[in-house]
């Protein structure tokens, strides 16, 4: 078995028609001439010689872990492991392997337009105007607008992001998202997960259409909740008996919202400060909902809350104070402090309390990823927290923690191989491993 | 463009019909020129007996007399002898006070600041210098009796908006028609430099940084303008000299600025962020201008400059928020006070019409917060006829001067203080006003019964 | 750091400071104010007096108090110590004011979009005010539940909601809902109502509604309670529109209109006749001079300006004697700022009340109890008494004397606002920036 490559899909008793098919699948390659499907047969690969941190069990100073068939077959101290003769053996001295990071919300690939700001009061006319159209979108797969582009996994690569959930970004009932392998640019290939969340978000950016503000948002997601929930039942009772019953009207928001709100599939909150957090919890209580909030960059002054309420955080890495914050309301010296100073230690307060959390890159380019992490453990977050924090904790967020988060055998192969540790100031990220398809990113001179 | 023409006609008999009821309204007959009354002529002889005189400059009184003969002060003290055959108003309990001066308001051009029918204080465009107050003023505005009942006699009327709001005036409280109201016509060219705050969102405003690029950019617009009057001026000179040079042709603009580049008529500069400030001293300075201050937000911050610069201020209203939250809760309050330690001369205004009567509740605040009470009371009286020129003719009591005289019965920038007679250049003027006929009206009601 | 621009931080930690000492952890909510001119509100001033507050309550009122150990003494000689100011009608600490969408939206609650971070706080603070009546706006007929808060800066929102104070919503009238004063726009059509008239039938309307909505949940439970209910019997949908409003004529919501002359005034409350639901205030009530006899009548109380008037068509006959009038005719009168300006100079508002013909004590009392009784609070707040909870207000002058400055202001027992406090750091900070 472990010798042998196969196509993961194979039931091994059809081992006899194995040379057939790979007989086959060649002659239909060959003939369609279509080269990336050569990348099927993906190498196996030794990296030997690196200092491997699994995550989920302590550090081996001198290891080889070996990659087959995208997932993870060995891993252990050099003189434990057998490197097979098949692999292609990477030499790793002098480099650190990590799993891969896995940013658990991103608006990463999709087109974005740019929502024109009016400026002129002709504009301001045009835009009060313009017959409003509601914008809420339960349905939307995400998964159906994302157009990867290779430099932009590249970027993130780099920063060492291997897996990342793409989520949709407009309206309050946003859509759902999507958890992508940064494996390349071809979307059916990358998808780890689909649909993964809805995500619901509370600042709403319409003007003339309800609901136009906060408070109308809050008691519109209540009614909505409260509707899917009686759909669901209305077509049960009607199932069972039409007798006396209207027929329910087919509504595809509601159908949308069925899954999440009655089957309990996990919604994402935005929570844009520390109020939308409280929002949130009080609609998750309501409603008893399956729930992670996202954004929470002030998630330190809802601690008690959050205590209490044990629901998974994802907490952006954006340190900068929301509008409705005081941090935002008393000059721009003060804005600045706290942007340098009190934001960056929330992901450290978090810990202190106990709370556990994944951070995410949300709103952030990767750069800025990269420095804000840094900042964030010089606020005093562990090192080794902030990596739990992007591989074992999103992971369990999204339900992928058999596939993803550590280096064990018999995971996803997402790997990213850095020179230095990887919080340091001066770390490259210069081997990326994802579903074990190498990219080499050592600059020329190194 | 087209179909809000249409729209405009569509609504054209509404506004008739808006305009048709408010003029009804504003004009009939249970309320008719009550507002402006005078009850006598002015031109016997009248002695306020047993009063406490506050003359504002010069010691005060604690029992006098004050003759009032010819619409002036003929006389005032303790033991005055009073001629005979004079009207006797007696006074015991009651302080005489001159008559307050709002320091800049819009008491007859805004008369329900929402109906736009009755708003007269805001002339489309930018630049516009050839506006003037005394023009559009309603002379019996419901505001006005109701201002000169808290004891204000004179207030400068000012237009507002764009860079070049237009020519503001000085009047008394009273007159049967806008001309009669007149002590100065055309006062000063009102100039609107960018505010601190960008909108009306409290703290969350522009930083002053912001304000001050546009400020540049307003006052470099200004010096253009000034320029390009000054060449105006010299070219049509130099063509009525020499008749085979081109004359240049009429402009409005420049002919209306005039008067300012030669230094006759002040600018009153509304200006707020003390960067603002200090720019417009040196554009004052490079100008060879008059100025007046209004508003001066953050003065406070450069008080030094502008005493230096020698430049009065006009304190904008203190119904406001600190223009930014770094300033300090209470720095509008404070400004006052530190201006007037610094050697500023300041006046308060109400910078409104329908708030106009609140003029002497300005002047208490800053006490509230430090300012002396005794200046505080010339910040509303001497010290605004000082800035604009009319000190030998009001602003205190003495012998004189216009007889312009407040009767209360207690502290006049008190809350609670009534106004119980006001004279205007010695004649007594109604306090009835809008308020006190709407009371008299409904409670008819009560009385019925 | 090298300007002035440190002070707000200062201010905001000025609480969390104080909370940190020892001192002060060792009696949280609990003074002993002395020698104060206390101006209890519901009883005669007291020269010379000490008020003793215990664990934010109100333990002791006289003259000579001693203070157990450990509790700070707050010398108040030649000041005036009145109760916190109660705002009753403001908009301030909210993440927007209006769901402005559709003519009836009772189905938001202003408790949901508190922002405890909003600078207004501590600027009703700097006036005296320890507690408000924050509501949705004038934009519909029907707006949203309100809230009332207490003014405790730098505290999570949830310790600033007051539970007890009665649950109101908002209703408005008049210009604002007609949308007379906005530009009509090409090609967007007139909201309905545009008329006094429609505002009044949408209420009926959507009250009869919400009467079919209540009979519509009784069938059904009756069905359910019955010996053989179908196996397929539905629930109603569940509206929250209708919920509130059903609130509202169960008795358990109190209304509060916004409405300024006389006859929308007089057609509320016959509205609130026919289906028997409870008003708690009318707000600004401009022309109630004009209608003592009906709201004596109806036993309803007005929230008003003292004199803000003139600013649109109906505000024109807005006299100053309102609050005055009103008073003296047996209304129960409160003087509500409106706006996180005027709420700072509240106590300034009550004052012009003197002018016309109130005395001073009946002046205080439409900032204090009277806004108290309006709220549904007078048991706990609204006058120096044993037993009340302790917000309390200090000035230097007279309350309503315009030559009067809140000191400080003091909530549940706990300092919130200090004026020397303020001004001794911004005198380091301005130290610190010279350096």
């Amino acid at each position: 078995m472990k010798q042998e490559p196969r196509k993961p899909h194979l039931p091994c008793r059809k081992k006899k028609w194995l040379p057939f098919l790979i007989l086959l699948m060649l002659a239909i390659v060959l003939a369609l001439t279509v080269p990336e499907a050569a990348a099927e047969v993906k190498p196996v690969y030794a990296l030997v010689n690196c200092r491997l941190v699994p995550v989920a069990s302590p550090s081996i100073e001198k290891g080889t872990i070996i990659v087959r068939d995208g997932l993870i077959e060995a891993l252990g101290p050099a003189d434990k492991v057998t490197v097979p003769a098949d692999a292609e053996v990477i030499e790793a001295g002098g480099l650190t392997v990590y799993p891969g990071l896995i940013s658990a919300h991103t608006n990463l690939f999709l087109e974005t337009k740019e929502q024109e700001q009016p400026q002129t009061a002709e504009d301001f006319l045009g835009a009060y105007t313009q017959a409003a159209t509601p914008q809420e979108f339960p349905e939307l797969q995400v998964f159906k607008e994302i157009k990867p582009k290779k430099q932009t996994v590249e970027a993130w690569h780099r920063a060492g992001v291997t897996t990342v959930v793409v989520a949709p970004n407009r309206g309050l009932f946003q859509g759902q998202s999507v958890v992508l392998n940064l494996n390349g640019d071809q979307p059916n290939t990358m998808v780890l997960k689909q649909p993964w969340a809805l995500h619901v978000n509370f600042t709403t950016e319409r003007g003339g259409v309800y609901p136009s503000s906060l408070m109308g948002t809050v008691a519109f997601i209540r009614q909505k909740f409260y509707d899917a929930s009686h759909y669901a039942l209305h077509q049960k009772k009607y199932q069972s008996s039409p007798r006396f019953l209207k027929r329910p009207e087919y509504d595809p928001f509601l159908e949308a919202l069925v899954p999440f709100v009655v089957d309990k599939k996990p919604i994402v909150f935005q929570c844009n400060n520390q109020e939308d957090i409280k929002r949130a919890l009080r609609l998750i209580e309501e409603f008893k909902l399956n729930a992670v909030l996202t954004g929470c960059n002030e998630a330190w002054r809802t601690a008690e809350h959050l205590k209490k309420a044990r629901v998974p955080l994802l907490v952006a890495l954006d340190f900068r104070p929301p509008n409705a914050s005081i941090y935002n309301q008393q000059g721009e010296a003060a804005r600045k402090k706290a942007e340098a100073e009190i934001y960056p230690a929330n992901a450290a307060t978090l810990l202190k309390e106990n709370i556990s959390f994944a951070l995410t890159s949300l709103g952030l380019s990767e750069s800025s990823f990269a420095r804000n992490l840094q900042a964030a453990i010089k606020a005093g977050l562990e090192p080794q927290a902030a990596l739990r924090a992007l591989t074992v904790e999103p992971a369990r967020v999204l339900g992928l923690d058999r596939q993803l988060g550590t280096l064990e055998p018999g995971k996803i192969a997402n790997l990213i191989l850095t020179r230095g540790d990887l919080f340091g100031e001066k770390t490259r990220v210069v081997r990326v491993l994802v579903d074990g398809i190498l990219f080499n990113y050592e600059e020329k001179g190194q | 463009m087209f179909s809000r023409i249409t729209c405009f006609k569509k609504y054209l008999p509404l506004s008739f019909l808006i305009i048709l009821l408010l003029t009804t309204w504003l004009l009939s007959p249970a309320e008719a020129r009550t507002d402006v009354k005078n009850s006598d002529t002015g031109s016997a002889l009248l002695a306020i007996v047993n009063v406490r005189i506050v003359p504002v400059v010069g010691q005060d009184i604690p029992s006098g007399t004050i003759l009032v003969e010819n619409g002036k002060i003929r006389a005032l003290g303790a033991n005055l002898e009073i001629p005979a055959g004079a009207r006797i108003i007696e006074a015991r309990g009651l302080t005489a006070y001159p008559g307050m001066i709002d320091g800049y308001s819009s008491l007859g051009l805004v008369e329900i600041s929402g109906v736009s029918a009755t708003v007269d204080n805001r002339e489309t465009g930018r630049i516009n210098p050839q506006v003037k107050a005394i023009e559009a003023l309603k002379y019996d505005s419901m505001h006005i009796p109701i201002a000169r009942s808290n004891g204000i006699v004179a207030a400068v009327v000012a237009p507002s908006g764009g860079l070049i709001a237009g020519q503001s005036t000085l009047v008394k409280l009273d007159g049967w028609t806008n001309r009669e109201m007149v002590i100065k016509e055309s006062l000063a060219l009102v100039v609107e430099l960018p505010g601190i705050r960008g909108g009306r969102r409290g703290f969350m405003g522009m930083g002053t940084q912001q304000a001050a690029v546009s400020t540049d950019r307003a006052l470099a617009e200004l010096k253009e303008l000034f320029h390009r009057a000054r060449m105006y001026e010299i070219r049509r000179e130099q063509a009525a000299k020499n008749l085979l040079l081109p004359r240049p042709d009429f402009d409005e603009t420049s002919h209306c600025l005039l008067p300012v580049v030669k230094g006759e008529l002040p600018v009153i500069f509304s200006v707020q962020a003390d960067k603002d400030i200090l720019q417009t001293i040196r554009f004052v300075q490079e100008e060879k201008i008059k100025a007046i201050f209004y508003g001066v937000h953050q003065g406070y911050k450069v008080a030094g400059e502008i005493k230096k610069a020698g430049i009065p201020c006009l304190i904008g209203s203190l119904y406001d928020q600190p223009p930014v939250w770094e300033d300090g809760y209470d720095s509008l309050f404070m400004n006052p006070v530190l201006l007037n330690q610094a050697g500023v001369k300041i006046a308060f205004s109400s910078s409104s019409s329908s708030a106009a009567k609140d003029l002497p509740y300005h002047a208490a605040k800053a006490a509230a917060f430090g300012l002396d009470r005794l200046e505080a009371l010339k910040a509303v009286t001497i010290y605004p006829a000082e800035i604009f020129g009319v000190d030998k003719l009001m602003g205190s009591l003495e012998a004189g001067k216009l007889a312009n005289i407040v009767l209360a019965d207690g502290d006049l920038l008190e809350l609670g203080t009534r106004i119980e007679k006001v004279f205007i250049e010695g004649r007594e003027v109604d306090l009835s006003n809008r308020y006190t006929e709407l009371l008299e009206k409904f409670r008819k009601r009560e009385r019925e019964k | 750091m090298k300007n002035l621009t440190r002070l707000p931080v200062f201010i905001l930690l000025l609480v969390i400071m104080l909370a940190g000492s020892a001192n002060w952890l060792l009696a949280a909510g609990s003074l002993l104010i002395k020698n104060a001119t206390i101006l209890p509100v519901t009883g005669p001033p007291i020269t010379g007096g000490d008020v003793l507050v215990i664990d934010g309550i109100i333990k002791q009122i006289g003259r000579n108090l001693t203070a157990p150990p450990g509790i700070r003494i707050i010398e108040a000689h030649g000041k005036y110590l009145i109760p916190g100011i109660i705002d009753t009608h403001t908009h301030l600490a909210l993440s927007g004011t209006n769901e402005g969408t559709e003519a009836i939206t009772p189905e938001v609650n202003m408790a949901d979009v508190i922002n405890p971070d909003d600078p207004a706080i501590f600027t009703a603070l700097s006036g005296g005010v320890t507690m408000v009546h924050t509501m949705h706006g004038s934009a519909n007929v029907i707006g949203g539940v309100n809230v009332v808060l207490k003014m405790k800066w730098g505290q999570p929102s949830e310790k600033l909601v007051v539970r007890e104070a009665y649950p109101t919503l908002k209703f408005a009238l008049g210009e604002n809902v007609k949308q007379s004063n906005r530009t009509l726009l090409p090609g967007r059509p007139q909201r309905y109502p545009a008329t006094r008239m429609g505002a009044n039938a949408i209420i009926r309307r959507e009250l009869l509604r919400a009467r079919d909505y209540m009979a519509e949940w009784d069938r059904y439970e009756k069905l359910k309670n019955s010996k053989n209910p179908p196996a397929n019997l539905l629930p109603p949908k569940k509206d929250l529109r209708l919920e509130t409003l059903a609130d509202l004529l169960r008795g358990k919501l109190y209304a509060r209109c916004h409405a300024y002359v006389a006859t929308e005034m007089v057609e509320f409350l016959n509205l609130a006749r026919e289906f028997g639901f409870k008003v708690a205030a009318l707000e600004h009530a401009w022309e109630a001079y004009k209608i003592t006899d009906e709201l004596l009548a109806a036993g309803v109380g007005i929230s008003v300006f003292i004199d803000s008037w003139a600013y649109k068509m109906e505000a024109a006959e807005g006299i100053a004697y309102n609050a005055s009038y009103c008073t003296q005719r047996g209304v129960l009168v409160s003087i509500n700022s409106d706006s996180s300006e005027r709420v700072r100079r509240l106590f300034n508002e009550a004052g012009k009340a003197v002018k016309y013909g109130l005395t001073p004590d009946e002046a205080l009392k439409m900032i204090t109890i009277n806004a108290a009784r309006q709220l549904g609070v007078d048991r706990l707040v609204g006058s120096i008494e044993v037993g009340k909870q302790a917000d309390l207000a200090l000035f230097n002058e007279h309350p309503m004397s315009a030559y009067t400055r809140c000191d400080l202001t003091i909530i549940e027992g706990e300092v919130y606002f200090d004026r020397q406090q303020v001004i001794k750091e911004r005198e380091e900070a301005a130290r610190k920036g010279g350096n």
